[in-house]
């Protein structure tokens, strides 16, 4: 197979019965890896506690780091004064700016902090200085022995405080983030002329990504490399910032991923690499620790946006949508992180799965001193489909119609334009709001509770959502197929495996691609040094992206494979079939080498054995004043969400009675892993609909432990019933697209408008907490 | 210094030499997390978990005795309903099996959840120093916030919980496991009728609605009664907003609750 | 954490010299460091069914003393005030959270951590069902959850959905959604039965 990597879509698209199959021109039948629950490759090391974590790399000999963070939430920096810190007896070095040899600055997307801060701090989370000790114990008393002179400036703690005249500036360049914009059509006209406009304004709140795995690991310099082994999305892109920060040439400095215990986009934005690569810099031939405690990666780690969403929405009267003109406001906290990638995410999901002819929407991102915001999960569409499908739900009523059927009459289908005026050529929106509505019985949900006090609702969500980063940015995945001499396949790729479970997605589509059984596969991730760049495992890119780079370099090595074992057989090429670990003439099973012979006699007459794979389909630039463009995202995902619950009119407590989500995941390379990415969306859906809220006052968080930073429990999560649509991406490793984001982005939105249902009442602003529906009820 | 006692008249000479300096030591669910966060950096330990005479549970009389390290997990299989469903709903199972009641009257956390329930079973805590034993009403030992009656010298080492009293529990959180209350509500009646009504979090100790008891035993458990019992109880406790909930909505539940546990003890 | 060596003698000189005997004398009987200063605590316990001795500064905790000093790094810790679960370990058979716990107190104590569960690279029956079930994301949480259960299963070999639910509410998960763990248990619930 050659795997189409520049053309079109369209293009693609035609190739689709091609890919679908194999590359051998003999290959018939079902296939043997891809598509099968294989066990995941990582468990039993995980179930027996033998996996390393980053902080399962320490060892009491190392020296240990640790960071002091910012008094104040916004002040000058008049001095710092660490001698009484040095004195104390095992400290080994406390380092400041000045100790930082590169731009000490880093960010995602625009350099706008400073690794150690100079002149001012600007959140809470801001770091000031580093303390190596011989002992963790040690480096915590320095960092009370570090005097930090400050100048307290006015805080800005909310939007419209920041957006005042004469508001204190955050950053030399003002208060203002950046805006987006997004024109299709007359909106204001469109309004004007519908004959229903439904309008309203919901807040999300600040979410905490509280992945269990805290920012842990360890780095040393031995004068040639500095090797930096923390958990990371996209190692490369760490390596170039802190290259730069530390003005390191990349040559000199690897980056080694430890197992993940989960990331959610919590590990995007640089952490703890940084300041071990200052110290180890610092501290020649010397292994250092560095780990936050919950409370300290709680106040550091940037947040999930909260964004405040003007929401205005036209139809006919028959239920056609017409115009939706939309306002969001981002709080992005003190520093850029990924929030413009988050704004332009939101505007360009602003109208969801419907089909809008007239959309105007405009995004202001605003600096404020509290947590710095970036990605998480969902980016920014999970607050947008909380917003559209709340207002698709207030149109219902206010039409008189059944919100199931204004939602199918409005869904885009193949061929239709989404909010970018991109053509969506294969568009599942209504079959998987179908299967839901199906599952769910939606014409005889019943509202008969046990008790008066008691009211049930129903819920539905649909969820459309551009996979991979899109905009023109230059999105590529690489992997690097290589056989040994023991005739196993090592499959390299850069790709961070967090915890969902790409090692198999890798293992099973190379295992498939090649002939080989998933256990004669090597996966080997995430290290700069042996893998090639593939992009960062955020935006539900890596089945789609990097899962074909795998695909390209496993069918190119295979031609190879095959190749050889042709010439040494005496074969012809095209009857050579390679299944189970073994080539052989189709027609002559009988004439077959195995693998390992195939590696001993290539070898031996000069064959490389390994084959690249690069992936990397264009996307186009969406256009600065209209948001448009023809392709904004490589492909959509489709989904839909049904929830049926219960609320307490007294306490305003909710119970989820039944959940069922569908997704459209192309192709599921592994369904037991799909599955889990759906539930354990949908139990993320659920913590931030009810439950998950971080708390600020005064720049600070009142809430950064478990114990009032509330997570769902096993008693907060029902049984999710999966439904799994395999329509194939043309542009996917053998059709697959992907899923990690959209059964988040769709439980939100499902379990508010189930809570609408019961109580006729809108929640306007998240978590849905008991108390909140309580208030709800009582504006009622 | 840490110090691992065999029996509670060593556990209680090493408080009378340590007092404040010395801190005991059992399910560590509050003092440890303390630790943990920096928070708190005990020069002695006391450590109580090797006193087995401090796990017991006896029944004389009609009286239950428990000593002082019982724990969640012992009491959530007592028969007491209020204080069984208290200790239940206190954390995971890790939690209940560390975490003890003497601890818990302790730390005297407004949101105790085995406080509330004792409080409503008008349990008596004996405590214990070198110079002696005294036994005290619950509701004598809670002194303010955080605040108890215990002397520095002194350890609680029992608690008497009358087993004849009718009585339930309910708990208002966030979540469905693992919650610091919002609101927790314990009621009971006593045999002669009386009834007793504690609360969580909603006041700077777990507290009684005395006013609300007196009304419902001079005049009875009916739908009405219930119902101005409860307005009382709205009336009686000082909630303040924090991060959990507002106090507008922990008076409303409050009654909520309260209500609703004494409609389905009537029914029982 | 800081650790102090505390010397009653010096620091309550008004007291008699009688009296001061008497006080070295009880709070010497309640320690069991040989030394007398009371830096490191002499601790013996079983460890996943290995008796094991050493010292320990009596300040730290069970979890760090496991992952530090043993060198057991299944436990893991992820919040510190016991509401996660991840550093669940078996005391005597009972599930308890071993970041709430300071070494010492685990004397004469028979602790099983996550790596004591299999039994000659056998795998316990409930690691076989979390692999089979997919339980398994990104791991952090599994040794708690897998000990949390076995407990459970250790005292109630076939519990009920809302006796299971109790027995693992006090692990959190945040990849999973908790479904395929339920079902982990439940499988390994009868497939103990089936055992006996």
């Amino acid at each position: 197979m050659s795997r189409p990597t520049d053309d079109t879509l369209e293009e693609s698209a035609a190739r689709l019965h091609v890919t679908s199959k194999s590359s051998g021109a003999y290959e018939t039948g079902p296939m043997k890896v891809v598509g099968k629950s294989a066990l995941r490759l990582d468990a039993v090391g995980k179930a027996t506690g033998a996996t390393k974590y980053g902080q399962d790399l320490f060892d009491k000999k190392f020296l240990f780091a640790k960071v002091l963070r910012a008094a104040h939430p916004h002040a000058e920096i008049l001095g710092i004064d660490t001698r009484e810190a040095k004195r104390l007896s095992g400290v080994v070095a406390v380092l400041i700016h000045k100790d930082v040899p590169g731009t000490n600055l880093h960010g995602l997307i625009r350099r706008d902090q400073e690794v150690l801060c100079s002149k001012k701090v600007r959140y809470r989370g801001d770091a000031l200085a580093i303390v190596v000790a011989k002992t963790e114990e040690i480096a915590v008393a320095a960092l009370e022995k570090i005097h930090v002179d400050y100048k307290p400036l006015p805080s800005v703690l909310t939007m419209e405080d920041a957006l005042k005249v004469d508001a204190p500036k955050i950053h030399a360049e003002g208060n203002v983030l950046g805006e987006k914009h997004l024109r299709r059509g007359d909106a204001p006209r469109a309004m004007r002329e519908a004959d229903v406009v439904v309008e309203d304004i919901i807040q999300t709140q600040t979410v905490d990504h509280a992945f269990l795995d805290l920012e842990a690991g360890r780095a040393r310099y031995d004068g040639k490399m500095l090797t930096i082994e923390v958990s990371g999305q996209w190692l490369h892109e760490e390596r170039r910032l802190i290259a730069l920060a530390l003005g390191l040439p990349l040559e000199k400095l690897r980056i080694i991923q430890p197992a993940t215990g989960g990331a959610f986009g919590g590990r995007e934005d640089i952490s703890i690499q940084i300041y071990l690569g200052v110290a180890a810099l610092k501290l020649k031939g010397k292994m250092i620790c560095l780990r936050y405690s919950r409370s300290e990666s709680t106040i550091v780690r940037h947040k999930r946006h909260p964004i405040r969403v003007h929401y205005k929405l036209g139809a006919k009267k028959d239920g056609t949508l017409v115009a939706a003109q939309v306002t969001f406001y981002v709080d992005k906290g003190a520093y850029a992180s990924t929030g413009i990638a988050v704004m332009r995410k939101a505007s360009s999901h602003a109208t969801g799965p419907y089909k809008v002819p007239n959309v105007w929407v405009d995004v202001l991102g605003v600096f404020t001193n509290n947590n710095p915001c970036g990605a998480m999960r969902g980016f920014g569409a999970a607050q947008t489909a909380i917003a559209y499908e709340g207002l698709m739900d207030r149109l219902a009523v206010k039409l008189g119609m059944d919100q199931a059927e204004l939602r199918r009459k409005n869904l885009v289908k193949s061929g239709d334009e989404v909010t970018t005026g991109q053509v969506v050529p294969y568009a599942t929106a209504t079959e998987c709001f179908d299967a839901v509505l199906k599952r769910i019985d939606w014409k005889n949900r019943s509202y008969e509770t046990p008790a008066p006090h008691l009211k049930r609702g129903y819920g539905i969500s649909i969820v459309c959502f551009g996979l991979g980063y899109g905009d023109g940015f230059p999105d590529a995945s690489r992997a690097r197929c290589r056989l040994t001499p023991d005739g196993l396949l090592e499959v390299y790729s850069g790709a961070c495996d967090v915890g969902q479970g790409l090692t198999n997605m890798i293992a099973q589509i190379a295992a498939e691609e090649v002939g080989v059984p998933l256990e004669k596969v090597r996966p080997i991730l995430s290290d700069t040094a042996l893998t090639p760049e593939s992009g960062s495992t955020s935006a539900t890119r890596q089945t789609y992206f990097t899962g074909s780079a795998v695909h390209i370099a496993a069918s190119e090595l295979k031609k190879q494979l095959q190749d050889i074992a042709a010439s040494h057989l005496q074969e012809l090429v095209y009857e050579i079939k390679i299944e189970n670990g073994a080539a052989f003439n189709v027609h002559r099973p009988e004439r077959r080498m195995t693998l390992k012979e195939i590696a001993r006699v290539g070898k031996k007459r000069g064959f490389s054995l390994e084959a690249m794979g690069v992936y990397k389909p264009p996307t186009m630039p969406e256009n600065t004043q209209t948001g448009q463009s023809m392709r904004a995202f490589v492909t959509y995902l489709f989904g839909s969400h049904a929830c049926q619950l219960l609320v307490d009119t007294e306490t305003g407590e909710v119970k989820i009675e039944r959940y069922i989500a569908c997704h459209d995941v192309g192709k599921a390379i592994n369904p037991d892993q799909v599955i889990g990415q759906i539930q354990g969306g949908v139990a993320q859906g659920i913590g931030m609909a009810l439950m998950e809220e971080v708390v600020m006052k005064d720049g600070k968080i009142m809430n950064p432990g478990f114990t009032d930073y509330i997570l769902p429990t096993i008693r907060d999560v029902p049984e999710i019933e999966c439904i799994v649509l395999e329509n194939p991406d043309p542009g996917g490793p053998f059709g697959a697209r992907g899923v990690g984001e959209p059964p988040l982005i769709g439980t939100g939105p499902a379990i508010l408008s189930a809570i609408y249902d019961a109580i006729g009442t809108p929640i306007r602003e998240l978590p849905a907490t008991p108390e909140r529906v309580w208030r709800a009820l009582l504006d009622h | 210094m840490f110090y691992q006692p065999k029996d509670i008249q060593k556990a209680l000479g090493l408080k009378a030499e340590l007092k404040e300096r010395g801190a005991f030591l059992a399910g560590g669910t509050d003092l440890v997390v303390l630790m943990n966060h920096g928070k708190a950096a005990p020069e002695n330990f006391i450590d109580l978990t090797h006193i087995p005479e401090l796990r017991a549970i006896h029944k004389h009389n009609g009286t239950l005795e428990l000593a002082g390290n019982v724990t969640y997990a012992q009491m959530g299989k007592l028969p007491i309903r209020c204080l069984a469903r208290a200790s239940l709903s206190v954390g995971g199972p890790g939690i209940r099996e560390l975490g003890t009641i003497a601890g818990n009257l302790a730390t005297a956390s407004p949101a105790g959840d085995g406080s509330t329930a004792l409080l409503a079973l008008d349990a008596e805590v004996e405590l214990t120093s070198v110079r002696g034993t005294r036994r005290l009403p619950l509701e004598e030992f809670f002194l303010g916030y955080r605040k108890t009656a215990l002397a520095p010298d002194e350890m609680i080492t029992k608690i008497f919980i009358p087993t004849n009293y009718q009585t339930d529990w309910a708990k208002n959180g966030k979540r469905g496991a693992m919650n610091i209350s919002i609101v927790a509500v314990a009621v009971a009646i006593t045999p002669k009728k009386e009834v007793r009504i504690a609360l969580a979090s909603v006041a700077a100790t777990p507290i009684r609605c005395y006013q609300a008891e007196k009304f419902l035993a001079k005049n009875g458990l009916t739908t009405e009664t219930i119902r101005q019992a409860v307005q009382s109880v709205r009336g009686e406790i000082k909630p303040i907003t924090d991060h959990r909930a507002s106090a507008d909505y922990k008076v409303h539940v409050s009654g909520v609750m309260v209500r609703r546990l004494l409609e389905s003890l009537v029914k029982q | 954490m800081k650790t102090k060596a505390c010397h009653p003698e010096r620091s309550e000189g008004s007291q008699s010299f009688g009296r001061r005997r008497k006080t070295a004398e009880i709070l010497r009987s309640a320690q069991n460091d040989k030394s007398g200063k009371g830096r490191l605590w002499s601790l013996k316990f079983t460890l996943n069914g290995k008796k094991v001795s050493a010292q320990v500064p009596p300040t730290r905790t069970l979890l760090d003393f496991l992952r530090l000093d043993m060198r057991l790094t299944g436990t893991k810790g992820a919040c510190l005030e016991g509401e996660c679960g991840s550093c669940y370990v078996l005391v005597d058979g009972k599930p308890m959270n071993s970041c709430l716990m300071l070494a010492p107190q685990v004397q004469d104590r028979d602790v099983t951590t996550i790596e004591g569960l299999a039994h000659s690279k056998k795998l316990d029956v409930i690691q076989q069902k979390f692999i089979d079930c997919g339980a398994v994301q990104c791991g952090y949480c599994t040794p708690g959850l897998i000990l949390a259960a076995k407990a459970l299963l250790a005292e109630n070999s076939h519990p009920t959905r809302e006796e299971f639910l109790a027995g693992m509410e006090g692990n959190i998960c945040r990849c999973t959604g908790y479904n395929k763990i339920l079902r982990a248990c439940e499988q390994a619930a009868d497939a103990m039965g089936l055992k006996k």
